[in-house]
């Protein structure tokens, strides 16, 4: 190693102990940055500490989640990890994730898509899982077309990473025919069987990646993903590598199988999540973990004591009433949540809140691209409130649903606010970026304080 | 029938889709439906035989470039019965994109795209992108217009076109000369991307005076309470202004 990339990564696992184990405060970036500061380079020399290999994990929506189910399951097979857990997702946020420990046996690290050209081609993970594209702050990450350049470009970097890529989105595959092209080793992953959902109202890509003719389904999941073909030429969603199955939904959540074409194993799953996302986020990590050796015992014990503590629909109690906290951030994602608590067979209340800070993209335009008209004449969504710097566009958005919703300053107002509701009545508060951590917080501390 | 209808075409909705464009139509809609007036929304897609005959207002909004080229190729088609239609008193509302075809030419990468020349105006391409809150003081509503822009191109009007306003507060349609969109007769073109309308009641309900008008000679409509579009306008003022 050069002593120019020794000396960073000294400084950056120094400035590591000094906040976390000394200060014990958050070291997901600053260590990062300092060593980067030092060594530019210094992710490549990190690289070889994970032993056996190497996953990335990036794609609009799920990239928490989905990273943190394949860390752990590959801890419950006994593996050593290094993981990014707290979604810090570009170069410095990687880094830090690399400092700690001499030698790991994997590293499973979330990237923001953006962020893979410089991710991986120091990095040169084993495998990147690309769970979805969808439109997500146009104002910063600029139209799909150059998200999707942005991938093609970091795997032909990257020549011997495996692409792990949502078959059934057409957007996904745009990058994977490309990348195929290049000579990127692709592997696919996708819902083998009609869920009837109601299809989004905002299509994402109606139209063939190849040659621009409107795209056929048999079937869709939600938003683009599906069953599709192009009708005028040959891109279509391939034969899928892992597949769910025999998906069954019940009070408790659903079940489903995920199936390993080549092997033909089958893996039997359980979330007490109801949204199609989730079977997209479980069958993904699945074929993560698959790949890097874990077996179905250990995978299915990960996932039972998946209990996330991130603000992804994590839940709580304060004063008897049960709080659904999720993350919403994009039409797509925010549609999905609806689905969710429409699911619920409970009367409910809603809570949404918009800010608009740099990193949550300024331009709040895509409300309007969001179904809230499904929430319309549903008499057991009793009532809503709204917040953040733009709770004032929501309201507006939400008039024109025909949803009539008060403005209020905070989720423990929300919670106030709902005082007269039946304690049987759960609040659902979805928030988008920067709004969810001091919500989360905010709960945290009415919960423990009722507890 | 003594009952007033507003035809609406929106052009491509599958194509020119980018911001939350489809919130535009639904306020339209809403505002005629809340005055007991009827609305009806024909979309046009591509390979469509569209006529104007009906339309009292037509709608196109922003896409991403490729898209954008489709769309125009497709429109030049119609060219000039969007022409005769806007030289007849035609009501038009084009966003982003769709403001970029109204004019003479614009720039797709360094090549010079045709436009649909029904406003005397064209545009090049700067950089930075211009991107951000914007607020515009036009003449057609008492509230300043609020939104969010995120061109790369400038447009330049040609000397006899008057700007939708002036920018109070952003870039508008070059970053210098002050001037956002343009007024032509019954056309408004912007850059006040996606949700225009939503926040900014006075602008969509300036369209439907002039629909209303062309129509049925008389602009009479209803006041609607508009407290909460009127106090999201203004908390955007409030953060935005000195």
């Amino acid at each position: 190693m050069r002593i120019r990339t020794a000396a960073a990564i000294c400084a950056g696992k120094l400035a590591r102990w000094m906040l976390h184990d000394v200060l014990r405060r958050q070291a997901s970036q600053l260590p990062g940055r300092i060593a980067l500061q030092l060594d530019p380079c210094a992710l490549e020399a990190l690289a070889i500490k994970a032993r056996q290999g190497t996953i990335v994990v990036c794609g609009t929506n799920g990239k928490t989640t989905t990273t943190n189910l394949v860390a752990d399951a590959l801890a419950a097979q006994g593996k050593h990890i290094l993981c990014n857990r707290d979604g810090a997702n570009m170069l410095p946020g990687v880094v830090s994730a690399l400092l700690p420990r001499h030698r790991a046996d994997w590293a499973v690290i979330e990237a923001d898509e953006l962020s893979t050209i410089h991710i991986l081609p120091q990095l040169k993970p084993t495998y990147l899982v690309l769970l979805n594209l969808f439109r997500d702050q146009l104002d910063r990450a600029g139209e799909i077309d150059h998200v999707q350049d942005t991938l093609v470009r970091a795997l032909e970097a990257s020549p011997d990473t495996a692409l792990v890529a949502c078959g059934d989105d057409p957007l996904c595959m745009g990058v994977a025919v490309r990348a195929q092209r290049n000579g990127t080793k692709v592997l696919t992953f996708g819902i083998a069987q009609d869920l009837g959902r109601t299809p989004d109202r905002v299509p994402e890509a109606r139209f063939c990646q190849l040659c621009g003719a409107e795209l056929v389904y048999a079937y869709r999941a939600y938003a683009q993903l599906g069953d599709f073909r192009c009708p005028s030429c040959d891109f279509a969603r391939p034969p899928l590598d892992f597949a769910a199955r025999d998906v069954h939904r019940d009070a408790h959540g659903m079940r489903f199988a995920t199936v390993r074409t080549h092997t033909q194993d089958v893996w039997h799953v359980h979330t007490p999540s109801s949204g199609a996302y989730m079977i997209y986020n479980l069958l993904a990590a699945a074929s993560a973990a698959q790949l890097a050796g874990v077996d179905e015992r250990h995978f299915v014990q990960a996932i039972d004591a998946f209990h996330p503590d991130n603000g992804r629909l994590q839940r709580f109690v304060v004063d008897g009433r049960d709080v659904v906290l999720n993350l919403a951030k994009n039409p797509t994602g925010l549609n999905q949540n609806l689905d969710l608590l429409l699911s619920d067979a409970r009367p409910k209340a809603l809570h949404l809140v918009l800010n608009d800070n740099p990193n949550d993209g300024r331009d709040v335009s895509w409300i309007w691209d969001v179904d809230f008209e499904r929430l319309g004449g549903r008499a057991d969504v009793s009532r809503i409130t709204v917040g953040g710097t733009r709770a004032h566009d929501l309201q507006v958005r939400l008039k024109y649903a025909g949803l009539p919703a008060a403005v209020t300053s905070s989720v423990s107002q929300a919670l106030a606010d709902a005082r007269d509701l039946s304690s049987t009545t759960p609040l659902y508060v979805l928030t988008n970026y920067s709004a969810l951590q001091p919500t989360k917080d905010e709960l945290q501390r009415k919960a423990r304080h009722h507890a | 029938m003594h009952e007033r209808t507003v035809t609406i075409a929106h052009l491509y909705p599958e194509l020119l889709n980018l911001y939350g464009d489809s919130g535009n139509i639904l306020v339209l809609r809403k505002r005629l439906l809340w005055r007991d007036l009827r609305c009806v929304v024909n979309e046009v897609h591509m390979g469509d035989k569209a006529s104007l005959a009906d339309a009292d207002l037509v709608f196109i909004g922003g896409g991403s470039d490729r898209e954008q080229t489709i769309v125009c190729d497709e429109l030049r088609s119609m060219q000039s019965e969007l022409r005769s239609y806007v030289e007849d008193g035609g009501v038009l509302l084009a966003v982003c994109g769709g403001y970029q075809l109204l004019g003479h030419s614009y720039l797709m990468g360094d090549e010079e795209v045709r436009g649909l020349s029904l406003v005397d105006l064209y545009t090049d391409r700067g950089s930075p992108r211009l991107i951000g809150n914007v607020v515009v003081q036009s003449r057609i509503c008492a509230q300043p217009i609020v939104g969010y822009e995120n061109h790369g191109g400038r447009t330049h009007l040609g000397s006899g076109i008057e700007p939708l306003g002036s920018v109070l507060h952003g870039y508008g349609n070059d970053g210098t000369s002050g001037a956002e969109g343009c007024l032509y007769k019954n056309v408004i073109g912007t850059y006040v991307h996606g949700p225009l309308l939503p926040k900014n009641p006075g602008v969509a309900d300036w369209l439907l005076a002039r629909a209303l008008e062309r129509r049925y000679g008389t602009a009479e409509l209803p006041s609607l309470d508009d407290a909460e579009e009127l106090a999201a306008n203004r908390a955007m003022l409030d953060r935005l202004l000195p």
